[in-house]
């Protein structure tokens, strides 16, 4: 059975092409458009693992990484940011959270699916 | 009668969009300039916050299947949306404010055709799809193009500045992309 993945993006561009490079490499995709909409997902869809963007409207990718690591959705459901920034600030703060992984757009289709394999594994 | 000299126009800062840039200023004495080939640049702008941008694309999407350095893909206008959109979200910009101008795509020699016209359809596609407004496009033809944009105000020009091509076809490595770093 192939593994499942939310993406979390506000953009749908961006959506699509994760959509493609992933289903590419054999795993099942859904979709949320932001955190609001990611939580309301989650309350019946049961993911492998998040893919999250950081900044998004209503609720962001740190605001999402924190209502699912202190909710009870899904203990240690790994999430990885996937995002255009690249401070260490930033990125110690995903961390800090309880991010899985931090992954840097624009994205290699590759390195994103050997990354999502290692930590699925 | 007055001999005075006429008031000179203010002097703008200019900044060169490279292709693979993408810049992002609320500064009223900025203006942005790129010349465009088959690339295509697109203007944002969000007249409430007073900021703008301007980007500068080689290639619409990645081929189907993309076993290329991902340092590359930034040429790409996915991508290059991406951190447009994203600039102008961090600096005060609201997305549902945006609007677009589309510029570029000229088919500039035989056999590259395509180039232009994929990079107009992208844009047109990409920004139809976030629910971004486009309210004019100077594309396609076979001429090169020179726009200038000032991004504070949302004004731009866009001269036609010649029939050869002046667009050499050079990827520009962006600092930072594509890594991964689990925890």
């Amino acid at each position: 059975m192939s593994r499942r993945i939310l993406t979390v993006d506000d953009s749908p561009s961006m959506r699509m092409l994760l959509r493609a490079a992933l289903t590419e490499q054999g795993f099942t995709v859904f979709e949320a458009e932001d955190g609001v909409d990611a939580l309301e997902k989650l309350e019946t869809a049961t993911p492998d693992l998040v893919i999250t963007d950081i900044n998004m409207p209503r609720m962001d990718g740190f605001e999402l990484i924190e209502a699912l690591r202190t909710g009870d959705v899904q203990a240690g459901l790994p999430i990885l940011v996937l995002t255009t920034e690249a401070s260490d600030e930033k990125k110690a703060r995903a961390r800090s959270a309880g991010a899985t992984g931090w992954i840097v757009k624009p994205f290699d289709r590759e390195k994103l699916g050997a990354a999502i394999r290692r930590v699925l594994h | 009668m007055s001999m005075m000299s006429p008031i000179a126009p203010p002097l703008m800062r200019r900044l060169t969009v490279a292709q693979g840039d993408s810049i992002v200023s609320g500064d009223p004495d900025v203006e942005f300039t790129t010349v465009l080939g088959s690339c295509v640049a697109v203007c944002l702008h969000d007249g409430r916050a007073g900021v703008g941008g301007m980007n500068h694309f080689l290639l619409a999407e990645p081929a189907p299947i993309a076993n290329e350095d991902a340092r590359l893909l930034n040429r790409y206008g996915v991508h290059s949306m991406e951190l447009l959109i994203n600039a102008m979200l961090k600096q005060g910009a609201i997305r549902q404010n945006l609007k677009a101008r589309i510029y570029g795509g000229a088919t500039m020699r035989q056999g590259l055709g395509e180039i232009g016209n994929s990079n107009i359809q992208f844009a047109r596609r990409f920004l139809t799809n976030e629910n971004i407004a486009i309210l004019g496009e100077n594309v396609g033809g076979v001429s090169a193009r020179r726009v200038e944009f000032r991004p504070a105000a949302g004004l731009s020009r866009c001269k036609t500045v010649s029939t050869q091509p002046v667009e050499q076809i050079i990827i520009k490595s962006p600092p930072v992309s594509g890594d991964v770093e689990l925890f």
